[in-house]
């Protein structure tokens, strides 16, 4: 089955957040209420009851004056998962058609997912100690119906369809941003991380949208995962092993001497 | 097949563990067991009938935690109430010299039951000295991590990141040095007799003098009152070159 997913364009989203309220509303999640700071950015980030949020980023630009920069962000189903090889439960798993799902029923909360994840998505839900995140409404998706995100957008900012054919749509679109005041305009999600199942058409850098340019995974997640995890740990086993051969050879060299001292040790 | 050297109390004994180091030693071990087995579930990704026996893996992830606190508690009754048995570890670890070296380069023959001759010792021979230097640190390693990895969102994120690998390697360096520890206190035949200068405080006094010799005639032998020589208040790194008189 071909990867399926969303393509956000942010030159058509009006940040009227309706996705967020759709996403609540889908997944049955509480309100998740934050002190007003003075501006729209209502959820500077995802929590445990919100998985998807839009971030507004205001950035200033020498041609246009200010550019307010607009970026759907939730989990990006990364194909290289970091929090699916972190997770020491396996509570996450791959759909066929490219959503990173996490099973609650397996998950103890530890939170090994929300450090490694190069976006930091996957969060705590203090309530139940459990990690929650988008599901790219796998429910939804088996069921052939669109995520709620992607039906509820009233603009047609996001798309959901097959990966390699909205590719293809996104350079066609980014062409023509190119063409028409936006010579930066890029994809992104093509190739970040080994390919994410999550596309946007950014009018701008993704540095300008507050998404990170060129993400990997940690070299200190890496390190623990690919040395520490599978080789480190033989140490005990050796060890263990070396004592169990010398109460062995020490007890047979004794009888072999029985001249010395039963106890044996050095002379 | 002897498993313990026997207890005798039909020789003479001397004291080598107060009441106080053998509490917070034991007190270790259960905490520190404990938080092994609990640990290892994670570790081994996900063990799920070693989760069982602790309850689950929230069972096991309290009784981590609660084990956890119990041993930072041991650590801070051990110094509080034991501060001054602490110190005279600490000199005596600052003794690493000549002798402790030759003891590390002969010991793997000894570990596997070659006869050696080796130098004499001060109260920890360079192995435990070894033991001591490498054991707490990594203790104290897998304490600060583990309660960054505990409470991480009072921590920056990259803290918490490196928090990770470091609770595994100092679980593995101690988890070594512990399997390495329990058997040479126990059933190594040669060192056998210091499971019960642990569990009972006293040694015979004869395998005293063999095993710890210099420590033995500075604490009750010839040499016994006599302050050690020392520079700003730290211990000369003296070698005892030749051995004393009564020692095999």
């Amino acid at each position: 089955m071909a990867n399926m997913t969303n393509l956000y364009d942010s030159s058509i989203c009006t940040a009227c957040r309706a996705c967020q309220v759709a996403c609540k509303n889908w997944n049955q999640l509480p309100a998740s209420i934050k002190p007003f700071k003075g501006n729209y950015q209502t959820h500077e980030d995802t929590d445990g009851d919100t998985y998807t949020i839009v971030l507004m980023n205001e950035v200033d630009n020498a041609a246009h004056g200010v550019d307010w920069n607009f970026a759907k962000f939730q989990c990006m189903h990364c194909f290289d998962a970091a929090c699916m090889k972190v997770c020491p439960k396996g509570a996450y798993t791959k759909t066929e058609w490219g959503a990173t799902i996490h099973d609650p029923d397996k998950c103890i909360g530890c939170q090994y997912c929300t450090y490694a994840c190069p976006f930091g998505v996957p969060k705590h839900r203090k309530r139940e100690d459990k990690i929650a995140k988008c599901t790219l409404c796998a429910d939804r998706v088996t069921e052939g119906l669109a995520p709620a995100c992607a039906t509820t957008c009233a603009p047609g900012a996001l798309r959901f369809g097959d990966r390699d054919e909205l590719i293809e749509y996104a350079r066609e679109r980014v062409k023509s941003l190119q063409a028409n005041g936006y010579p930066n305009a890029t994809i992104y999600g093509i190739n970040e991380l080994g390919g994410l199942n999550k596309l946007y058409i950014l009018t701008d850098t993704p540095d300008k949208f507050g998404l990170p340019v060129n993400p990997q995974t940690y070299g200190t997640i890496n390190f623990w995962q690919n040395w520490v995890q599978p080789y480190f740990g033989w140490l005990i086993p050796v060890a263990l092993g070396a004592s169990a051969v010398s109460f062995v050879t020490t007890r047979l060299m004794a009888d072999k001497h029985q001249d010395h001292p039963v106890e044996g040790g050095h002379e | 097949m002897q498993w313990l050297p026997e207890y005798r109390d039909d020789v003479p004994r001397v004291e080598r563990f107060t009441w106080l180091a053998r509490f917070t030693h034991w007190g270790h071990t259960v905490t520190f067991l404990l938080c092994l087995f609990t640990g290892l579930i994670l570790f081994l990704d996900g063990v799920n009938w070693l989760a069982a026996i602790f309850g689950g893996y929230y069972g096991a992830g309290w009784v981590h935690r609660i084990s956890a606190l119990a041993m930072t508690a041991l650590i801070g009754f051990g110094f509080v109430f034991g501060f001054k048995g602490v110190l005279v570890w600490i000199v005596d670890l600052l003794r690493f010299g000549f002798n402790d070296l030759k003891f590390l380069v002969l010991f793997p023959l000894e570990f596997f039951g070659f006869k050696v001759k080796v130098p004499p010792q001060t109260r920890f021979n360079g192995g435990e000295k070894g033991n001591s230097m490498i054991t707490p640190f990594m203790v104290f390693l897998l304490m600060i991590s583990g309660y960054i990895m505990w409470f991480p969102s009072y921590f920056p994120a990259s803290w918490v990141r490196v928090a990770y690998p470091t609770h595994d390697i100092a679980m593995i360096l101690s988890t070594v040095m512990v399997c390495m520890h329990g058997y040479l206190g126990s059933f190594h035949p040669g060192s056998g007799e210091s499971f019960w200068g642990m569990w009972k405080g006293t040694v015979r006094e004869d395998w005293a003098k063999h095993h710890h010799a210099v420590w033995y005639e500075e604490t009750y032998g010839s040499m016994a009152g006599e302050k050690p020589k020392t520079i700003l208040g730290l211990p000369v790194f003296e070698e005892y070159k030749s051995k004393p008189k009564d020692a095999e």
